[in-house]
């Protein structure tokens, strides 16, 4: 046992000095994680904050002015000016400077001052759809609260609707989307790094000739596997400890739970990510292959079916079963778990034990799937 | 032998090398059409059957009729009929549910006798972007069924109407993400494929010592790393306009442009992502420090910067800045408007131009990098 | 079974490997005793590196035994590592690291103690004359240096058998001729050494020699064992200023077997030893050629490695095509 412990750190002494003769590597290991994790954290926002909108107002009336002065003074909207046709908002709206325009009828004033129903048109750019549904409720919002106010105002009510809504948002009062978009670039970042190194190491030695030089020597197959991980996993819990400080210092993602699930939780994680790596190594005869197929068959799916971004509960019944399949899945559960919700295993125990399952099954077929000589 | 010589030798040689390795070459082709298929499908804002529950404290006809406007809206489902306060923490802890409607013990008596109250929605926070959809349905449902209650006990007041607010939604009237998102896909899948493919090109020839047999023949390293744009591109160009033919036939992507123009947007972006990848390779010294560079600047980066699916304009500046540096930025922006806007290239000049300068920008380094390495 | 009764270090039985519908090794047997040097001569492609992968446990035999140091390779293929040493074409050493740390890399996989992988580390410098240069990148160094120190690192355990696949390749004849004074000092002490080559002149080095073509096993014996295959026959070595004109006359001859090109001469193999060089002088002066020379010389290895290859019949296959993917 003793002999083949040694065997194993000796291997793992030589990825490490392998890997500190390329200082590049090292650096985009280590720095980039955090430089990208700031730069992405900064722009993974579905906020809506300001929408830029225009207003064509064919009436010219008092009573037009005061609606067009509800939205100026509105801080969800920054009116960029007013037109004179309709068909001026062409340009606006095609260029993308404004995001709807409001258009007022001409007998808007008068329609209000007899207390006849009336309605504005609002035009919206539906190419996203997302922002436009957006913009299209607050100006719901802020129309239709202006039309009781107006409404009360002559009956002599108290401007209030009967009945009210008083919204509570837990985890995340703010609504700040980004404490919900981190945990997940958190975890991308982790795996593209750990991919990389995973699924390039096996086939490396492979092209290069080294691995027909290991395998005749007496390192047994786990011992190789088990060596070449380990230096990954620890670069990989660097990484964590980085990118962890960065969103919780740097983005001040509250961290309502406990610090300590959450590390032992990122280094399953990574048995899972360097797992997948070398699993997609042992099934590449080069480097090339490794890098389409990590990324076109592991990464790429990861992205857009773990619910990253898109919510799982939106996709279709016959996907939501794939979805399964993506360890990435159960991972971001429990980092928005620990961080936003402040919940432990008690909760997080059948997406931990998946997880943890998951990295446990790769493995062993990697392993199984590496084998010493060629049949 | 002429520059154009040149070019066709490199060309053909490299075309020959592609067609051998038969795996690549087939990922290569047709996963990105697959790829459009499933999550053109899989992916949506749209936010459809949230899982309600429910604590009717009042169980009147009025909260009865307030709960059916909830369900019937299609929004919401019933998931959850809630008896005690104590049980929605676990509810929303683990997700059972998205949000809580809690209706006070004398809504009913409240809202017959026109006296003013209030029902509570806890929303699950930790998804803002679901979050915030929710709590635009709520108040919108709220609203509605408030004013209809206010009409039924006013009837006959001479309160004037509620203004509406009509929305007409260019390009995308039923505000399907869908059109917004597929876009977006294609020019994500496009640019990963043409960079993975690219980017371990030149290095492995490098790494092979190949390189030093290409020095001695009387190829300048422009002609080279024109050569090798050439059959990349054709290869990206194909898959591309398969990624293209899914969107349109299985996901109703509308034409509204014109063909030429889509043709000569994709080429301009795809010579830009193919020779990003070769500047990659010309850069970086092994092919994993190459696979790295190329997940770094293209994986994530195109994902969240490109307008894809996190609008620019809600960025920082600062990251507003860096998009200019993203391709599929340009690209998307360019195919938003001939796909869905129908518009001419009149209005997306500027993004032709800065696709074209993109790729004659980085050609241009691709060549003055691999000089000074020959030199 | 040798001649003094020990059991030979190499003992291989119609070993056979298939790779689909090709046979790249076909029923191959010999034996190599300790202390012996061994050359597999052959050309690209005969299937000699294949059969060293066999027998180092790389490769599974598709049928026959390889029992290397007393063990079944076949179906034990870890338990001879410990007891062979190898050394590919490619010398793979880690480029990125230094002299010392390949070697003590390579030193850790053995097992080797502190002590004494100090005393064999010392060995393998002073052998590879690497002293002073352990800090050296190993891909800075040339041709001749990587060589000794990819077979310092073969035999940091000190093996009982080495197997050397196409150690010469690419380097100087200086350190040829060095590296075979070590394979000497190696067998001398009792080493049994495989080695491949297709250099026919290093092949004289070797005790035995087996020549491979296409997988077969077209002759096995000493060096002038395998010289006797001319003995009733005779080999003319001829030159004249023009010599392709010149091995077509010689072709036409009834006396003559074949003629091949030896350097800027032509060897005619005469398919009697009792016809006299005089038959072929007056033949050429017939058809017009004077030879500037034309003498009976001893056969060498390359003659007969042409007789062989020739006679074997079969054509040589292309590269071995092994499938990718796991560990090997």
């Amino acid at each position: 046992m003793g002999l083949s412990l040694r065997r194993l750190l000796h291997v793992v002494r030589k990825e490490f000095l392998e890997l500190r003769q390329d200082p590049r590597l090292f650096g985009l290991v280590i720095i980039a994680p955090i430089a990208q994790l700031i730069m992405l954290g900064y722009a993974a926002s579905t906020d809506v904050r300001t929408v830029p909108m225009v207003v064509v107002d064919q009436d010219r009336s008092s009573e037009s002015r005061d609606l067009v002065a509800q939205f100026s003074g509105s801080p969800s909207f920054q009116v960029l000016g007013t037109l004179d046709t309709v068909e001026d908002v062409d340009d606006w709206l095609n260029g993308g400077r404004a995001w709807i325009a409001l258009v007022i009828p001409d007998d808007y004033g008068e329609d209000v001052r007899r207390g006849r129903a009336t309605a504005v048109q609002v035009l919206a750019d539906g190419t996203d759809a997302n922002s436009t549904n957006v913009a299209l409720g607050y100006a719901g919002t802020l129309v239709s609260s202006y039309a009781r106010e107006l409404a009360d105002a002559v009956a002599g009510g108290s401007g209030e609707p009967l009945i009210g809504a008083e919204v509570r948002v837990w985890f995340n009062p703010q609504l700040e989307s980004r404490f919900f978009m981190i945990p997940g670039i958190l975890a991308l970042v982790l795996l593209v790094v750990t991919t990389n190194l995973s699924s390039m190491a096996i086939v490396r030695e492979r092209e290069l000739g080294t691995l027909e030089q290991l395998n005749v020597t007496p390192i047994a197959r786990w011992e190789l596997i088990a060596g070449k991980l380990l230096p990954y996993a620890l670069l990989g819990m660097i990484d964590v400890a980085l990118v962890l400080a960065v969103a919780i210092g740097w983005f001040e993602v509250p961290l309502r739970g406990s610090l300590a699930l959450l590390i032992l939780m990122c280094l399953v994680y990574l048995l899972t990510t360097l797992g997948l790596g070398l699993f997609v190594s042992t099934i590449s005869a080069t480097q090339q292959q490794a890098m389409m197929t990590a990324s076109f068959f592991f990464m790429i799916p990861m992205v857009f079916l773990s619910g990253f971004v898109f919510p799982i509960e939106n996709m279709p019944e016959v996907i939501q079963p794939v979805t399964y399949l993506i360890p990435l899945r159960y991972f971001l559960v429990i980092l928005r778990g620990i961080f936003l919700k402040g919940v432990g295993l008690e909760v997080l125990w059948p997406d931990a034990l998946a997880l943890f399952a998951w990295g446990a099954a790769v493995l062993t077929l990697a392993t199984m799937r590496s084998s010493k000589r060629l049949a | 032998m002429t520059a154009a010589g040149k070019v066709r030798a490199v060309a053909v040689k490299e075309m020959r090398q592609i067609l051998r390795d038969r795996r690549s070459l087939l990922i290569l082709l047709f996963v990105p059409a697959f790829f459009l298929l499933v999550y053109g499908y899989a992916l949506s804002f749209d936010l459809r059957n949230i899982r309600l529950g429910v604590q009717d404290n009042d169980r009147s006809a009025a909260s009865r009729e307030l709960i059916s406007a909830f369900l019937n809206s299609g929004y919401f489902e019933l998931a959850a009929d809630v008896t005690s306060t104590g049980e929605i923490d676990g509810l929303l802890d683990g997700s059972d549910v998205r949000a809580v409607l809690v209706i006070p013990a004398r809504f009913g008596a409240d809202v017959r006798a026109g006296r003013r109250t209030t029902v509570q929605m806890i929303v699950n926070g930790d998804n803002a972007n679901s979050a915030t959809t929710v709590v635009g349905y709520t108040f919108g449902l709220v609203s509605t069924v408030s004013a209809r209650f206010e009409l039924e006990s006013r009837a006959g007041s001479s309160a004037g109407p509620p203004i509406a607010v009509e929305p007409r939604v260019w390009y995308n009237p039923e505000l399907r993400s869908t059109l917004f998102l597929v876009p977006g896909l294609i020019a994500y899948i496009a640019m990963l494929t043409a960079v993975v493919s690219t980017s371990l090109s030149i290095v492995r020839e490098t790494e092979a010592g190949t390189m030093e047999q290409v020095r001695m023949a009387p190829i300048g390293p422009l002609p080279y790393v024109l050569g090798k744009t050439l059959p990349f591109f054709a290869i990206s160009l194909a898959s591309a306009l398969g990624i293209v033919a899914v969107a349109m036939l299985l996901f109703d992507l509308p034409m509204r442009g014109s063909w030429l123009a889509l043709l000569g947007a994709v080429s301009l972006f795809l010579v830009g992502a193919v020779g990003f990848g070769l500047l990659i390779s010309t850069v970086a010294e092994t092919q994993q420090v190459a696979f790295q560079v190329a997940l770094l600047t293209s994986f994530l980066p195109t994902l969240m910067l490109s307008g894809f699916i996190f609008p620019i304009s809600s960025m920082p500046v600062v990251l507003q800045v860096v998009t200019y540096a993203v391709p599929a930025r340009y690209f998307l922006t360019a195919l938003r408007a001939i796909v869905l806007k129908g518009v001419g290239p009149a209005v997306f000049w500027q993004e032709l131009a800065a696709l074209a300068l993109f790729a004659a920008v980085i050609l241009t380094l691709a060549s003055l990098r691999l000089r000074r390495q020959w030199a | 079974m040798t001649a003094n009764g020990a059991a030979p270090a190499i003992d291989v039985r119609h070993l056979t490997r298939r790779f689909g519908a090709f046979v790249a090794v076909d029923e191959v047997s010999f034996e190599v005793r300790s202390g012996e040097v061994f050359g597999f001569l052959g050309s690209n492609g005969a299937g000699k590196s294949t059969t060293i992968r066999m027998l180092c446990g790389l490769l599974r035999p598709t049928s026959g035994t390889a029992i290397v140091g007393g063990i079944d390779v076949g179906r034990d293929p870890e338990g001879v590592k410990r007891r062979i040493g190898y050394m590919s074409q490619r010398f793979s050493l880690y480029e990125q690291l230094t002299v010392d740390q390949n070697i003590t890399f390579f030193g850790g996989a053995y097992g080797l103690s502190h002590e004494r992988l100090a005393a064999r580390r010392a060995f393998v410098l002073d052998m590879a004359g690497l002293r002073g240069r352990e800090r050296s990148l190993a891909g800075t160094l040339s041709a001749g240096w990587r060589q000794r120190l990819a077979l310092g690192c073969a035999i940091l355990h000190e093996p009982t058998i080495v197997f050397l696949d196409e150690p010469t390749g690419g380097v100087d004849p200086l350190s040829r001729r060095r590296f075979w004074r070590l394979i000497d000092d190696m067998a001398q002490a009792g080493v049994a050494v495989l080695v491949t080559t297709h250099y026919l002149d290093e092949a004289e080095h070797c005790h035995r020699i087996a020549i491979i073509q296409a997988g077969r096993l077209a002759a096995l014996g000493t060096v002038s064992e395998l010289k006797g295959i001319f003995e009733s026959r005779r080999i003319v070595e001829v030159r004249a200023p023009r010599p392709v004109e010149l091995m077509r006359a010689l072709d036409a001859m009834p006396e003559v077997e074949k003629t091949s090109i030896f350097g800027t001469a032509v060897h005619a193999v005469l398919r009697s030893s009792r016809t006299d060089v005089a038959v072929v002088t007056d033949r050429l002066a017939a058809s017009g050629i004077t030879p500037t020379a034309c003498v009976v010389v001893e056969p060498s290895l390359e003659d007969v490695f042409l007789d062989v290859a020739l006679s074997a019949g079969r054509e040589a296959g292309g590269a071995v095509a092994a499938p990718g993917g796991g560990l090997a």
